[in-house]
């Protein structure tokens, strides 16, 4: 008679018991509190495109290898597919990083359209569904770097890549980038009038970034959000007050949204305008230093106006490659890091090369001297032994 | 009274100029120039971690085996600066690299030249171009040397003469800290089959008169080598066993690559690798200077399972100085993420050679100096304080 009762009783308890005894926590887990933090003490350490130099730009490896080589953040580029789910993508068309080129069952989609003013042909992203684009297979964008990781890879979305940098071990900032809003915006549209920046920012609010430049919130979860287009960093301004980084381009391009020129968007009277909005610009490195036949020129003041109205540099993008590296450098690119960093007093770089940037500044700006303690204390050690030897 | 006047005015005026003459001839010893720094005061050469050797100086920055590339190596830091010694046609002693004239010198533009282009057998290679052995020293001297690698900086082409064995030690004497010399005896079967010296001595006998005349002598490490460091080294082991009857300085076995033969002896590479020719050239020679494919070989540019060629050698306590170390991205495997620093650490650390061979100086020096702690250091100084007691 009272079995059934006991029985249910018994198997109450086991439910209630596995729910709140976690017995074996997953391994790559670490509760919030014991996490090594940001460092905030010398220039960031962006993995632009994760540790693209290595592995095949923007993809779940890339991003793990930047985090292991000691990435402060991960960058992306957010564009979307034609269902409208974010995906994490540099180009607006699948050409050159994909092997979209061999899927016969794509043959039919190439298109023309007119982006930032300019008649462009290929495969765009916002014509495959993301179930489409999953069958793809990323490669290697330049020749000259490792092949071997080509057709192993697919693209990832913005929730997989915000999971990436929440699973580390460690505190690992986001960077995404809102990437040719007005194209998207033109060839996407979302439910309820919501347009590309709504979605974006949505995003981030769902896994929980939050918080201005430096406060207990934005700590925990560090993100920038960057895009050349002035008006989308305004528009998401009012959604969010997670810092914002506005991207220069070269001094030909004028801004996609605003159609405004380099000179305009670097004046004075703009960066008055934009540092309501802003914490830091992003801009390409040889038009801070400008370069003729290969050397640099002397310094434009680009970086003292910025630093003068309080924004922040990311300059992009800095690269091992010989043919990337002016001969100032002598083909190092530690030199370059060096010329930067000391020289130049940028406050965070974008690199290709992560594992290099790191080292450069652990090498000469360490966080800890953990490094030298094993020989202090052995020296340590040696001088306690011999001690008593002088005292005779 | 004219006559006398006349004559008595020459007189005063040779004695005047005696007088001048003598007097700045005794200035000069007692103002000695300013760059002269007494050897006794000059600061030692590093002697605990792996040298860093300037391959034909500088010449990632300058064109090579030129008084710039060597000042500029000097400047960065190098511990010895490296050439190569052919002669000319008269019989002297000078630095370059290739056999002919063509690829580092702008002798192909030389119309009064142009005859002097022929083929002579190198190494069993028929050869065609201008040959350093058809050139007097004084017709050599009016060539310009260029940059060799097209993808380096091409601005001091035309510049810089050829210079001389001599001009070469000159430098590293005026040098204002102890910077050691690793000269080698490039050729020496073809330039004693085109250069006839009138006393029938060889180009060996005339390198080592050279060394001897600026004062090089003394075993490794001994107080008269650490005074004037100095490394011979060869890829013909028999003019290295010739001069160890003229010499006690330390001397490098060079050894090419797997296909190619001694070319003075005919040897196979398996055969001057073999434990018994280890065993029998250690008896001349301190150390090996192997291209550093050879001893880890790379596959689809990755390098893969090291051989045992360093450990063999260190067993016999031969040092193991490999070539050729350069940062651009072409010369790196892929293990190293075109980062010319973490091929030196992999060398460095993981393989222990005691000497490289590199193209850029400063970037070894950079990498060492940013790698050793104070504690580091001090504690490799004790070790082989330590050591070298242990010797004696």
């Amino acid at each position: 008679m009272g079995s059934p009762c006991l029985t249910l009783f018994a198997l109450l308890c086991l439910v209630v018991g596995t729910a709140a005894r976690p017995f074996y926590p997953l391994p790559s887990k670490v509760a919030d509190g014991e996490r090594q933090p940001l460092q905030t003490s010398r220039p960031y350490n962006i993995a632009h495109r994760g540790s693209n130099g290595e592995l095949p730009e923007e993809t779940t490896a890339a991003y793990m290898r930047a985090i292991e080589e000691g990435a402060d953040f991960i960058e992306t580029d957010i564009l979307s597919s034609k269902d409208g789910v974010l995906i994490c993508f540099h180009d607006f068309t699948l050409d050159d990083t994909t092997d979209v080129a061999q899927h016969k069952e794509f043959a039919d989609r190439e298109r023309t359209y007119e982006v930032q003013g300019a008649n462009t042909t290929g495969f765009f992203t916002v014509d495959f569904t993301l179930k489409e684009l999953k069958s793809l297979r990323v490669r290697q964008r330049y020749p000259f770097r490792d092949q071997k990781y080509n057709g192993k890879f697919h693209i990832i979305t913005f929730e997989e890549y915000i999971s990436i940098a929440l699973d580390a071990t460690r505190v690992v900032g986001i960077y995404p980038e809102i990437k040719n809003p007005v194209f998207i915006n033109e060839h996407v549209k979302w439910p309820n009038g919501k347009k590309f920046e709504d979605m974006f920012v949505e995003t981030l609010k769902k896994y929980g970034y939050k918080g201005s430049y430096m406060s207990n919130e934005w700590k925990k979860q560090p993100a920038f959000i960057q895009s050349f287009a002035p008006t989308s960093l305004v528009y998401v301004s009012n959604l969010t007050d997670l810092p914002k980084i506005f991207l220069i381009d070269d001094i030909t391009v004028p801004t996609q949204d605003t159609n405004q020129s380099y000179w305009e968007i670097t004046s004075d009277g703009y960066f008055d305008f934009i540092k309501n909005y802003v914490v830091g610009i992003g801009p390409w490195k040889d038009t801070v230093v400008p370069v003729v036949n290969n050397y640099l020129q002397p310094p434009t003041d680009l970086v003292a106006r910025a630093h003068a109205h309080d924004l922040q540099v990311h300059p992009y993008t800095y690269r091992n490659e010989n043919l990337c590296l002016h001969f100032n450098f002598n083909q190092d690119p530690y030199q370059e890091y060096e010329f930067w960093i000391h020289k130049m007093g940028i406050d965070g770089l974008f690199t290709d090369f992560t594992g290099s940037l790191q080292k450069y500044q652990e090498w000469t700006s360490p966080l800890s001297s953990r490094d030298s303690s094993n020989e202090t204390s052995l020296l340590h050690k040696i001088a306690v032994m011999v001690s008593p030897y002088e005292r005779v | 009274m004219k006559r006398n006047m006349a004559f008595i005015s020459c007189v005063v005026f040779t004695i005047t100029l005696a007088a001048l003459v003598s007097v700045s001839a005794g200035r000069a010893l007692m103002y000695p120039l300013p760059s002269s720094v007494p050897q006794a005061e000059k600061k030692p050469m590093q002697t605990f971690r792996a040298y860093n050797v300037a391959h034909r100086g500088s010449n990632g920055e300058l064109p090579e085996e030129t008084a710039p590339a060597y000042m500029r190596a000097i400047a960065e830091g190098a511990d010895f600066i490296e050439s190569d010694i052919q002669a000319t046609k008269d019989g002297v002693l000078v630095c370059m690299h290739d056999v002919t004239l063509d690829a580092t010198t702008d002798v192909a533009d030389r119309k009064e030249f142009a005859d002097r282009k022929t083929t002579y057998e190198v190494q069993w290679v028929n050869t065609t171009g201008w040959f350093v052995v058809d050139f007097t020293l004084k017709e050599l001297k009016t060539l310009r040397a260029k940059q060799r690698f097209d993808f380096r900086d091409q601005q001091y082409n035309g510049k810089f003469p050829p210079i001389t064995f001599e001009e070469f030690i000159s430098i590293a004497l005026d040098a204002k800290r102890t910077v050691g010399i690793y000269p080698e005896i490039k050729n020496p079967v073809f330039v004693n089959k085109h250069v006839k010296w009138s006393d029938g001595k060889k180009l060996e006998d005339r390198f080592v008169e050279t060394l001897q005349k600026f004062g090089y002598k003394g075993q490794y490490l001994s107080k008269d080598w650490l005074k004037q460091p100095c490394f011979i080294q060869s890829f013909a082991p028999s003019s290295l066993v010739y001069i160890s009857n003229q010499t006690d300085l330390p001397k490098v076995f060079l050894i090419d690559d797997v296909t190619i033969r001694t070319e003075d002896t005919n040897q196979t590479y398996n055969e001057i690798t073999s434990d018994s020719y280890f065993n029998y050239i250690k008896d001349y020679v301190m150390a090996i200077g192997p291209w550093k494919d050879t001893v880890v070989p790379p596959e689809d540019n990755y390098l893969e399972k090291s051989t045992d060629l360093i450990a063999k050698a260190h067993a016999l306590g031969m040092q193991v100085h490999p070539y050729t170390y350069r940062n651009e991205n072409s010369f790196l495997h892929f293990n190293f993420h075109q980062d010319p620093y973490v091929e030196y650490d992999y060398w460095i650390n993981r393989r222990g050679v005691d000497g490289l061979f590199t193209d850029f100086t400063g970037s070894l020096h950079r990498y060492q100096e940013w790698t050793s702690s104070s504690e580091k250091q001090l504690l490799q100084k004790i070790a082989s304080m330590v050591s070298s007691r242990d010797r004696s």
